[in-house]
């Protein structure tokens, strides 16, 4: 390496010309909705982290769904509302059975923001499973929130504790659904898992 | 087409230190006491620190005001991104609005935090996005656009932190005494292949190479555990993701055999030996005494340089390298991200 770039690089004047770069192709997520999900699974229940990112071209798209009066700001009531549109498009299930997903935290930033393509929406929710027995589990998760413009990934957190061991996570090409299985192991100490794999 | 001087002189002088290196690989120790007068092999913290006091030298007292951040802003440590800085603001001190000196000073102060080659990286990186610029003529691409910035005080005893990014690159740096991280960080390039004077630059070409090297290596049972069966759209603890674990995928280390294990070791390098030899090799002997525990997973086509994701998840380090499906050649638009699940940010050191 060092042999064949330092000639290189140390002759002047350095002639720089791209292989190909399309000046259209400076692109950004510009015409995507990057809806990504982590799902994190603790023995009282899972919890949804759902980072929302608009693309630049698909911003004023997403701000008209949360900013009903067009007013440049999101009220507590828009934030509110477009969660529950969020919620509608999720389902989750527990063993084939559904969960009743609940919002629990939200952060709007603003149209502006928005706009630029740099702003995060972030939600959480999460769901309170019944007693969880010893042995094997299965949840799904499906995402159906504005199909046509989202691209989406789905991943399990690495479990907080280890009566939870993740043992085999699947998606759709697309990651708009995705099934994680896991083991419960409620008689072992629950006792904080260091981070890394396990 | 011109290339700034001030670029040119710190390619050489990243040249003129791995030239030294590799007298040194050739010759033998004896030659040990010349590398360390020409450059900064070992880098102990004392050296990074005398570049990094001779840069705020340079700079009058706004500038100084507007560069350095206490080190427990927590907003200032996490405002990094691979956006162009017309979509994501930085603060700190624009290359653009440095003078020479200054700049020159801003350079070697990374020169002497980094390896030759990870500095070489960075400047490749850098040199891609002024050749975006110049394709794309937008304002918001090239060298002027990237920033520098200090949280805390540079110190051989007390923590602080080197900040240099702009589109595509992230670095941050934090040193506390002889400890070093670059943890979280991100590396990118757009684009990823262009020539200088004739011949071909890939600011990200061994990560490419050694991915697919590894990738080659594996036998049919470790590919069928190693090759997800879905699309990686994008980075999934990319920036803006502090914090967050997931669980990982792909092929195990401990079903790797010794050659491939050498090889993950030799691919996770490209990323850790951004860092100056000495702590990038203990950084490295960390990993090695977890590399059963280290996973490697790809996801996209295998044939040889095509657009393909792919992750190093270990204990200790995340590692994804991810191509961007954006209108374009996705292998000419790549994203990469670097983390230590339990260092990020180096808080085990400072963290109370």
């Amino acid at each position: 390496m060092v042999e064949a770039v330092s000639p290189t690089l140390c002759r002047l004047p350095l002639l720089l010309a791209l292989l190909a770069v399309p000046s259209a192709v400076f692109a950004h997520r510009d015409d995507q909705y990057l809806q990504a999900t982590l799902v994190a699974i603790e023995p009282s229940g899972v919890r949804l982290q759902i980072n929302l990112t608009p693309g630049v071209a698909v911003a004023e798209q997403v701000i008209a769904r949360i900013d009903h009066d067009r007013d440049g700001a999101i009220s507590k009531n828009e934030a509110v509302a477009y969660a529950e549109s969020l919620r509608r498009d999720l389902t989750l299930r527990m063993d084939g059975r559904d969960l009743e997903l609940k919002l629990t935290a939200s952060e709007f930033v603003p149209p502006a923001e928005l706009r630029t393509g740099s702003g995060i929406i972030q939600m959480e929710f999460s769901a309170i499973s019944e007693r969880l027995a010893a042995g094997p589990h299965r949840l799904t998760l499906e995402n159906r929130h504005l199909t046509g413009i989202s691209v989406y990934l789905i991943n399990a957190a690495q479990p907080r504790f280890a009566t939870v061991q993740i043992t085999r996570q699947k998606r759709n090409e697309n990651q708009s659904a995705g099934e994680i299985e896991f083991t419960f192991h409620p008689f072992r100490p629950k006792i904080a898992v260091p981070a890394g794999p396990t | 087409m011109r290339v700034d001087p001030w670029l040119r002189l710190r390619f050489n002088l990243a040249m003129n230190k791995k030239i030294a290196l590799v007298l040194i690989l050739l010759f033998g120790a004896g030659l040990n006491s010349f590398a360390q007068t020409n450059s900064t092999p070992g880098a102990p913290t004392a050296g990074i620190v005398a570049a990094t006091k001779k840069f705020l030298a340079t700079l009058d007292d706004a500038q100084r005001g507007k560069v350095v951040f206490d080190f427990k802003d927590e907003a200032q440590r996490k405002r990094w991104s691979n956006l162009p800085t017309a979509i994501f603001k930085r603060q700190g001190l624009r290359m653009g609005d440095l003078t020479k000196p200054q700049r020159e000073a801003v350079l070697a102060v990374l020169a002497a935090a980094l390896s030759p080659q990870g500095y070489e990286k960075i400047l490749q990186i850098v040199e891609a996005d002024e050749l975006l610029r110049k394709s794309s003529g937008e304002r918001m691409f090239g060298r002027d656009e990237y920033y520098v910035s200090l949280l805390g005080q540079p110190s051989t005893t007390e923590p602080w932190m080197i900040q240099f990014g702009g589109h595509h690159l992230g670095l941050n740096i934090t040193l506390a005494g002889e400890q070093r991280t670059l943890a979280p960080s991100h590396t990118g390039a757009q684009p990823a292949i262009y020539e200088l004077e004739g011949k071909t630059v890939r600011p990200l070409g061994r990560e490419t190479d050694k991915a697919f090297a590894l990738l080659s290596s594996l036998n049919e049972a470790q590919r069928k555990q190693a090759i997800l069966d879905f699309q990686m759209r994008d980075l999934v603890l990319g920036p803006g993701r502090d914090g967050q674990t997931i669980q990982p995928e792909g092929v195990k280390g401990s079903a790797l055999t010794e050659k491939q294990r050498q090889m993950l070791l030799d691919l996770a390098s490209e990323w850790t030996g951004i860092l100056h030899e000495a702590v990038a090799k203990t950084k490295m002997d960390e990993m090695r005494k977890s590399i059963a525990e280290t996973w490697f997973a790809w996801s996209g086509p295998t044939e040889k340089g095509s657009a393909a994701y792919f992750r190093i998840q270990g204990p200790t380090v995340i590692i994804e390298y991810a191509p961007q499906r954006l209108g374009g050649d996705a292998t000419k638009h790549i994203h990469t991200i670097y983390r230590d699940p339990t260092n990020d940010y180096g808080r085990k050191w400072w963290k109370p």
